[in-house]
């Protein structure tokens, strides 16, 4: 009957024990006494003797598995014996009296192990428990290395600071106050430095600028079909029509006010300061036809209807959607409209009617806070009314030269001198502005 | 401004002080007719006699002790240790008398004494005659510890060590006595506790001292080739530390390292790191502070050795290349 090998217990308190090693492989001939496991207490690492000779068979444990002490783990065969005679079930616990104990006695570190480790990297790797197995190494031995690196991988480190910065980073995304995930570290390992947020920053403030060209320098770009017209149209404009320019300022503090009580009127969608314009614009050219002509053929056309082109900036350049009969409709209508449009225009889907047969043109950079700027005319028209920012200055406003602080905004006529002369202009210029000053005008 | 060795700087300080003020007296080992292990004090026994220029037994704790003693009744004292290693020798007297007298007597004893001390490797001296150990008394509260690296601060920062009421250890490089620089003929005296920048620049800040500042301008005039600007900082007094000049610098760079020839672990690069966190200058860095510092092993005896175990000129390069490129 083949001779059971029994893990032993060498410890009082003991209860299992780590194989660190089979010393001998399944098959092997072993002798009474030789060394054939090394194994691993809580205190020491030690040899387990062959408790018979013969050829060693049923290993029921592998290298680093834990074993319940006293329990068979491998069997030897006697000399005529064969794996045949093996008990049927291995592994099932027999009963072990004491005194049949191998011999287990302190040894000597291992002297070698399976895959070849340098003995620096053997202690490492028996202190942290590591099965040498398990340890990648790129040499023919693991290394010392190999072990930190692999205990290295092993670490996983939750750590309270999520995105990895450095102290100038962390104070520069705070003042600039954005947030430092956004941002895309250079620094090692993802780590964000100063110069990334510095980055970030430039170019989030770029984007921020409306219709940011995203075009870089030094490139040289052909004319898209939109900016040839604009080019053609504008250049003819300027060399063949006689520009005149006229500015004026307007206190505007009558005309928010009005638009703040109409907005206040209704919950509909409120009406914007360019509508206004609009409207009062429109009811200007009414009463001044020959800013709503046309110079054609040697002719001057004074037309009907008065359609009132905005200038409005999208990505490719410059489209100035029509207000129709602007005159015709209300406000609430125009700002209706005039929202409607400027969202076509940014999404490149106007249609030839909503750009055709405007009459007068109105260009306001007001919300970039240009305070007066002067603008090319649309041919065939023959006016377009160049408006600034409302800026809150102070002005005298009384004969008694009180000063006070008005939202003021400067408007500036471009006008055509072969249709309009100066005072033609100014006429138009003051009436516009007069009504801006007082509404109440436009109801006499 | 003649220019004078940093030795000739030394010399000319101790004399000056001793022809100014007679409590003012030099002892220790082989300092008269020899002129000093290192020749500091050539010349010094003609002209003040055996009083003043005191040969000593071999004993470094009867050098220390005796200084001591001699403060505490009213002398000025300057011991001259051969080498700065054989301080060990003299702890107790300097580390427990020393230092603490003027707190223990509630400032009515006063300890105005300087320890010379010549200090660092380069001269082949190996381990037992190589060590930097300023850090050591760094740590002692009660002494004062400067460590001058050019002829016009170990002159001016000499006078001051002398007519300081604390003890002094003045840590003078044995590879700085024979450099040469601008020294004033009439009288002047560099407070403690003063950093001076020598040299201005914008990318990295360097904080060195000794011998090290010579190697760290040579680096950063090679550095200043591939465009990169660099600021150096020698607090000249190593305790009281000039943390404010330090820190101002880091605000300016966004970087520091810290280059000393002493061993790195303990050194008095992590207190000039740590000095530096605790600042507002913080919120600057744009680069993990880093030391460059000697290795952590006894200065060796062979000369190659020797140069690898401390920091040179091509290090001082790779380091800051490798800080200003991010790559720590």
């Amino acid at each position: 009957m083949p001779t059971p090998f029994i893990m032993p217990k060498m410890d009082m308190d003991q209860e299992t024990v780590v194989i660190n090693e089979w010393l001998k492989s399944e098959g092997d001939q072993v002798e009474k006494g030789e060394p054939v496991i090394l194994i691993e207490t809580d205190k020491i690492t030690s040899e387990v003797e062959a408790p018979a000779s013969g050829r060693l068979a049923g290993v029921l444990y592998g290298d680093n598995e834990e074993v319940t002490v006293t329990q068979v783990i491998a069997y030897i065969l006697g000399k005529d014996e064969t794996e045949a005679d093996l008990p049927e079930q291995p592994g099932k616990k027999e009963p072990v009296v004491e005194e049949s104990l191998p011999q287990a006695q302190p040894a000597a570190k291992p002297e070698r192990a399976r895959k070849s480790a340098t003995p620096v990297a053997k202690r490492m790797a028996e202190a942290e428990n590591i099965d040498l197995e398990q340890v990648p190494s790129a040499g023919d031995k693991i290394t010392k290395e190999d072990i930190e690196s692999y205990l290295e991988s092993l670490e996983q480190v939750t750590s309270r600071v999520q995105t990895p910065a450095t102290p100038a980073a962390r104070r520069l995304a705070m003042e600039a106050e954005v947030l430092l995930d956004q941002i895309e570290g250079t620094g090692p390992g993802g780590r964000v430095q100063a110069d990334d947020v510095t980055a970030f920053v430039a170019h989030t403030a770029e984007r921020q600028l409306p219709h940011k060209a995203v075009f870089s320098a030094g490139e040289t770009l052909p004319l898209s079909r939109i900016r040839k017209r604009i080019a053609e149209r504008m250049t003819a404009s300027y060399q063949t029509t006689p520009h005149i320019y006229l500015t004026v300022e307007v206190d505007m503090y009558e005309a928010e006010q009005s638009r703040k009580r109409m907005n206040q009127l209704s919950d509909e969608s409120l009406i914007s300061m360019t509508a206004y314009l609009v409207r009062v614009v429109a009811w200007a050219l009414k009463r001044h036809p020959f800013l709503n002509a046309g110079f054609e053929d040697d002719q001057i056309k004074l037309w009907e209807d008065v359609n009132i082109g905005i200038a409005t900036a999208i990505d490719e350049g410059l489209i100035v959607p029509v207000i129709h009969n602007a005159d015709q409709k209300s406000i609430r209508e125009i700002s209706q409209r005039l929202r409607y449009l400027a969202e076509q225009a940014r999404a490149g889907a106007l249609t030839r009617e909503e750009i055709q047969d405007g009459t007068f043109t109105i260009s306001n950079l007001g919300m970039y806070g240009i305070q007066n700027f002067t603008a090319i005319i649309n041919p065939p028209q023959s006016a377009i009314l160049a408006v600034g920012a409302i800026q809150r200055k102070p002005v005298v406003v009384d004969d008694a030269d009180t000063i006070q602080v008005r939202p003021m905004m400067m408007m500036t006529l471009g006008a055509d001198h072969r249709v309009i002369d100066g005072a033609v202009a100014a006429a138009f210029l003051a009436e516009l502005a007069g009504a801006l000053e007082t509404p109440e005008v436009l109801l006499m | 401004m003649p220019e004078i060795t940093y030795r000739q700087a030394i010399h000319d300080a101790m004399v000056e002080e001793m022809r100014r003020d007679q409590r003012v007296f030099l002892m220790g080992e082989d300092i008269g007719t020899y002129g000093g292990a290192f020749g500091v004090s050539a010349g010094m026994l003609e002209e003040f006699g055996p009083e003043r220029v005191v040969e000593t037994p071999i004993s470094e704790e009867a050098i220390i002790g005796a200084a001591a003693g001699a403060a505490m009744v009213g002398m000025r004292p300057i011991a001259e240790l051969m080498f700065m290693d054989f301080i060990f020798l003299a702890m107790e007297p300097l580390v427990n008398q020393a230092a603490k007298a003027r707190y223990m007597f509630g400032g009515k004893a006063t300890v105005p004494m300087v320890v010379r001390l010549p200090s660092g490797s380069g001269t082949g001296a190996a381990a037992q005659h190589s060590q930097s150990l300023e850090t050591i008394l760094m740590h002692i509260p009660g002494i004062k510890v400067v460590a001058p690296s050019t002829p016009y601060d170990a002159k001016g920062l000499l006078i001051s060590s002398m007519r300081d009421l604390n003890p002094v250890c003045f840590v003078e490089h044995k590879l700085l006595y024979k450099i040469k620089g601008e020294v004033p003929i009439e009288e002047y005296a560099i407070p403690l506790g003063l950093a001076d920048i020598k040299r201005e620049g914008r990318d990295i800040t360097i904080v060195a001292s000794g011998i090290m500042i010579h190697k760290s301008l040579d680096a950063a005039e090679i550095l200043n080739e591939d465009g990169i600007s660099v600021e150096i900082v020698d607090p000249r007094t190593l305790r009281p530390l000039d943390v404010d000049t330090i820190a101002k610098s880091v605000k300016k760079t966004g970087r520091l390292l810290v280059v000393h020839e002493a061993v790195k672990t303990a050194g008095w690069a992590g207190e000039v790191m740590a000095s530096v966190s605790e600042t507002s200058s913080w919120d600057y860095l744009d680069t993990p502070m880093r030391r460059l510092t000697g290795k952590d092993v006894p200065i060796p005896y062979n000369r190659h050795l020797e140069a690898a175990a401390v920091p040179q000129v091509d290090d001082i390069v790779r380091e800051v290349l490798a800080m200003v490129n991010n790559q720590y």
